[in-house]
Parts: C-alpha cells; structure tokens; sequence
C-alpha cells in the first residue's frame, strides 16, 4: 500500500508536534524515522495509523482519501514501543485476537485460527511459547510476538514504533536481521521509527529524518549520508567536530569562512602527526580509548582550547603510535563542510588546501 | 474500618528501615494495642453480648420478623447499589483516566464529596430534594412517586455514600496501565466493545473486585445517611443497622447485639475477601 502525505499538522494544545509534513511511500518500501528525542516520530507514525487525529492536512493510502478513516478501517499492523501485549492473554491467544474479534460472517473457524496462530508463531520461531503469559518471555520474545500479533491480521502496512528500543545490543543485531528478511518475504510497506542512526542506515531503503516536527531530509541512506541536506542531518549522521566564528575564521584562513558558517569535520577526516606542517593545529591529547577496532582520542586545540575527537582504525594507529595523554600531536583537517549558520544549509565543502571539493564524497574514503 | 486514601495514591510496601529492638517493639506494641483496644475487644463485645443468652435466644432474634425484613431490605439496597456502582464506577474511572477534558479536576473533586461530607447530611439532601417540602416534592406528590422514607429513598443515599468506592480504587490503576493494550486491541480490528470486554475489562477486574468488597461492605453498614431518609418504619424501610438501633433503644440488648454481629461478621467477611483479592493483585500485577 501506498502512503501519501500532504501538508499534515499536528499539535498538543499550544505545543505543534508535527508541522506542515509532506511525505510519500511507495508500495513495499522499507522507511525509517529517524530523528532525535521529541522530533515528532512517534506522533507521525499514529497519525498514520490513526491513533491520534489531525489537525490539518490529508492522508491517503493507495490514493484514496483515508483522513477521516478510522483505525479499524485502515487496517495497518501497529507495533508499539513496549509490546503491548495483552498480560492476562497467553501468548496464543494474544496472536489469534485479531482474528477471534472478526465479524462472524468472515471469522476464520477455530481450527483455522489455530493452524494461523501456530503457522504465526513457527514463522516467529517461538511455537513451543504459546501457552505461556507475556510476562514470561523474555524483551527479544515478546517483540516477536507482538509482531507475530500484527501480522495476524494481514495488514498492508506495518508500523513499528521504536521496534528495539528496549533490548540488548545483540538480541537488536539480530531482530534487525530478521525483520528485514520478514520484511523480504512479506513485502509489505513497513515504516519504523528509530532514533538510531546507524541502525536507519543499515535497515531501510528509505530513511526520512525528522527534527523538531518537520522533515529535514528523504532520501536512500547513501543519498542522506553522502548529500546531506543541511547541518542538521550532517551532524545527527553520525559524529562531527564544530568549529566556528573565530577558531573557524582564523584557522582555516584557505576555507574563507564568514562568520556565519560553522564548519563541521568527521572525526576520521583528522589525520594526526607528531611533526607540524604548514596546514597542521597543535592540541594535546586528553583521552585514548583503544577498545574496538577504531582507536578514539579525544584532544585539546592549543590555540583555542577547543575539544575534538578523531578516530582512526587501530591498525593505523600501530602504525603511526603509540601516542600518550599529555602528548602535543598535530592535526591536520583533511576535509570541512561548511554550514551557513543562517539558511542552515551547505556552503561548500573544502578541503584544507582550500580547493573546492566538488561532491562531497571524500569522506567516506 | 475502611480506608480513606487519597486519590492516586499507590499502595506499596514501606521501606524497611533499620531501627534499634526496642524502639522497633515499641512502635509495633503500641499499634496492635490500638488495634486490641479498639477493634479487636469490641468485636469480641459484640459476640459474648450476643451469645448470653444462650444460642436459642440469638437465633430467635434473628428469625424475628422484623428482622428478617430488615436483612432482606440490606441484601436488597446492596443488590442495587452495587451493580448500578460497578457500572457507574467504571464509566466514570474510565473517562477520567484515559480522556482529557475540560473540568476534569471538577470532576475529581465531586467523586470525592461522599467522603468528605457527614452521611447524615447527604441524606439531609436528599430529604431537601425528595421530601414532601422539597424542591421536587410536589412533582413526586402529584404522580404519586414516594421517595423519601421508602425504598427508593435508601437506596438513592447508598449509592451517594458508596459511590467513590469502586471510582477510587479504579482510576489509579487505569491510569498506570495506560490505554497502550486498548490501542493494540483497535489496530487489530476490534470493535469497541470487543475491546472493552476482552481488554479493558480483564485488566481492571481486580481492583474492581476490590472496590466492589469495599462498597459491598458500606452498602450494608451505612446508617447516618439512610437513617435520615428511611423513616424508621418497622417491616417496611428499616435496614439492618436501623433495626440494631432500634432494639437497643427499646433495651433488647442482646436481640441488638444478635442482629450486630451479622455486620460484624459481613466486616469479617470482607475483610478476607479483601485480603484474597490483594494477594491476588499482588500475584498477578
Ligand atoms: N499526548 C500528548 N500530549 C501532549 N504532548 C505530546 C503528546 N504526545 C507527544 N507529545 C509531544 O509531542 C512531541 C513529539 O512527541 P513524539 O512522541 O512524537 O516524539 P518522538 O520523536 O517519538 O520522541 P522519542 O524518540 O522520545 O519517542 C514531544 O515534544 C511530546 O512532548
Ligand atoms: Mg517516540
């Protein structure tokens, strides 16, 4: 099913959660939410599932008009933060209510709701769980099930709010795996929320990211990371030093920042030597975490006093290392992208040299 | 005695909290002697009173006829007031926990009216209201409608004493569970009722219950309000507390004592069911 959008607004008493939101979702899509804390995500995801109303705007799905449809009608599978499964339910029947609640005259018989259920739960790999309560299964078990519940029902569209907000790194790794091979099979059109950057970019063919009720950028997640839209997606992608007014002015006099640019560098676009060079700033180093397969430093710009982090993987640093806290180092700023402070979006980018860098691509090198 | 909490208050376990023996028999002493003194010696009162005379005596002064009126108008009133409570209790619970709406807070403070006024006013109001110089006395005069001091009458003032009972009990425990199972059960086709009955229902049923036992248990032993608008009229609109007045002011003492120990042992009653229904809150929760 296909989701459209259009100038969609919502607010909580004075406070305007979602704000003049355009979108569209083409059949069978794989969407992420991503945004920070309060960025509207949740509150997007139940208005397209009709859980919460609109205040102005429209939604259709497959081209036709579902703003005033009601939530049964829409028939979405929604799946909720914390699993909302029903306690005093056992966990068969928690699957098998969506089609135990079917008008009789299309009301599968019981036999057929069992084989259902159970087909359901095989699927999920929890089959041998369906007499126990929810409260017997473990966050990773119960996820499953809610899922299992909302597929029940063959929904043409799945919702999941946050699907592995509240499990460990490892359960997530691989409920992540298998919702996209169910997602494979199914080939129904899933819209996830997330405030996981590395797991939008990983999981979905389309990631919309969203910051303070309105969405900052559409796109493949090549597309969003590589062409970020502005400073906003730039920095929430994934981890960036900030730089600017003077430190940014003086100090990189080939970038020709004005003041109204803040310049933003990846921590493993910093390369660090322990001799100067003409483009080099000296800082000293604070902190070294070796733990992984990148080695992070965290240092200090002896001219401004500045923090910034840098990264780099760890055979390079047995390489080019060891180097100790306390230690003065040379960084060298490899690439900045430029923000303008005020239309929020990119100048240019350029690397140190103060050569425009056509495309920004150079850091994913 | 039945408890008076404050709304959204939730019952848990006190902290323990390390205190020297003595200090901590002291503390634990000097309550069950309160207890002792003040619940537990009366109870006992009301049973050797009631049994002096021997186990005839007291079965004859439950056989009474007026008795037996009076027990059937209790077990009649709380029939009524229950089931209608129950419902009441629930819309009530409901469109306060998971709804926004102006004069909410209003709202609130009215459930709670029952508890704070002296039951003899509320039934002061109802007389003001029904009674034959009340504001609608010459409507229910007219079409022949008697309220006060008859049936209808009880039965009015106990609903208003035993209202926030049930209200109480539920609108703490919906408010914790959130409507998150209720929006599951409608994305996944229920109806409303489907969904009331088959989620919204299971999930309060015990702190229904218990607010149920609470306003069961008041239903049968108020006395200030339902003195007021009952009339006293023997056989007719007395109920069981009214009666045990009665015999007691026309010195049956232990006739009095006799038909009180059917309250005491409802008290009883009550409170092991209460004590069961906790234990299986606690269990389930
Ligand atoms: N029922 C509500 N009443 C009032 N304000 C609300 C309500 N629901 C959400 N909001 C507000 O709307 C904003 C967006 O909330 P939403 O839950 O959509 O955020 P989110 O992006 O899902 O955040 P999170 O990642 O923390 O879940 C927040 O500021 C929140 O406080
Ligand atoms: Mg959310």
């Amino acid at each position: 099913m296909g989701i459209k959008i259009r100038n969609v607004t919502k607010a909580f008493g004075t406070y305007t959660a979602i704000q003049d939101i355009n979108l569209q979702i083409q059949k069978g899509d794989f969407v992420a939410l991503l945004g920070p804390s309060g960025s509207g995500k949740t509150t997007l995801l139940r208005l397209i599932a009709g859980l919460e109303n609109l205040d102005a705007g429209k939604i259709f799905f497959n081209g036709i008009d579902y703003t005033a449809k009601t939530v049964k009608e829409r028939k979405v599978g929604f799946v909720f933060q914390h699993y909302a499964l029903f306690k005093h339910m056992t966990i068969f029947e928690n699957v098998a209510f969506g089609l135990k609640v079917k008008p009789r005259k299309i009301r599968p018989t019981k036999k057929e709701i069992k084989e259902k259920v159970m087909e359901l739960l095989k699927f999920v790999q929890l089959e041998h769980l369906a007499d126990r309560y929810p409260a017997q299964l473990s966050g990773g078990q119960r996820q499953r099930i809610a899922l299992a519940r909302a597929l029940a029902v063959e929904p043409e569209v799945l919702l999941l709010d946050e699907p592995f907000g509240a499990l460990d790194a490892k359960v997530r790794q691989e409920l992540r795996r298998w919702l996209r091979e169910i997602h494979q099979k199914l080939n129904i059109t899933t819209i996830f929320v997330t405030h996981d950057q590395e797991e939008a970019l990983e999981m979905a063919d389309t990631v919309v990211i969203m910051n303070h009720g309105k969405i900052e950028q559409i796109g493949s997640p090549e597309e969003v990371y590589e062409k970020p839209a502005n400073a906003f997606v730039y920095s929430f992608l994934g981890k960036v030093n900030e730089f600017k007014g003077e430190s940014l002015v003086t100090n990189f006099p080939h970038v020709k920042g004005t003041e109204e640019a803040v310049g933003y560098i990846r921590p493993h676009e910093i390369v660090l030597h322990q001799q100067s060079n003409e483009n080099s700033i000296p800082a000293v180093v604070i902190h070294i975490n070796k733990a992984g397969s990148t080695v992070r430093f965290e240092l200090k710009r002896l001219d401004t006093d500045e923090l910034f982090e840098v990264e780099m993987t760890s055979d390079h640093y047995k390489k080019q290392g060891p180097f100790h806290k306390g230690e003065i180092l040379y960084a060298e700023f490899k690439n900045i992208v430029l923000f303008d402070r005020k239309t929020n979006s990119i100048q240019t980018e350029k690397n140190v040299q103060g050569e425009v860098v056509s495309a920004i691509s150079s850091y994913m090198s | 005695m039945i408890a008076k909490e404050p709304l959204n208050v939730k019952r848990v376990g006190a902290g323990r909290i390390p205190l020297a023996p003595i200090r901590k028999w002291l503390l634990i002493g000097t309550a069950l002697g309160f207890l002792g003194v003040f619940i537990l010696i009366p109870l006992l009162v009301v049973f050797t009173e009631a049994l002096k005379k021997g186990i005839e005596l007291y079965f004859a002064a439950l056989k009474d006829v007026d008795a037996l009126a009076a027990i059937k108008l209790t077990l009649m009133t709380a029939a009524i007031v229950v089931p209608l409570n129950a419902i009441f209790g629930v819309i009530a619970a409901w469109a306060i926990a998971k709804f926004e709406f102006k004069g909410k807070n209003i709202l609130i403070t009215l459930i709670d009216i029952p508890f704070a006024v002296s039951p003899v006013i509320a039934g002061l109001v109802f007389v003001l209201l029904f009674g034959s110089q009340g504001v609608f006395g010459p409507f229910l005069e007219t079409n022949n409608i008697k309220i006060i001091f008859s049936i209808p009458g009880i039965v009015l003032a106990t609903i208003f004493v035993t209202f926030p009972f049930v209200v109480r009990e539920l609108i703490p425990m919906m408010q914790e569970q959130g409507s998150e199972e209720e929006e599951a059960a409608i994305t996944l086709g229920a109806s409303g009722w489907q969904m009331f009955f088959r989620v919204t229902l299971p999930n309060m049923k015990w702190g229904l219950l218990y607010g149920l036992i609470l306003c069961n248990a008041r239903a049968m032993g108020e006395f200030g309000a339902v003195s007021v608008v009952s009339g006293h009229i023997r056989g007719l609109t007395n109920t069981v507390p009214l009666h045990v007045e009665i015999l007691y002011n026309e010195y049956h003492f232990s006739a009095a004592f006799a038909v009180a120990s059917l309250l005491a042992l409802l008290a009883l009653v009550t409170l092991v069911l209460k004590s069961l229904v906790e234990w299986k809150t606690r269990k389930n929760g």
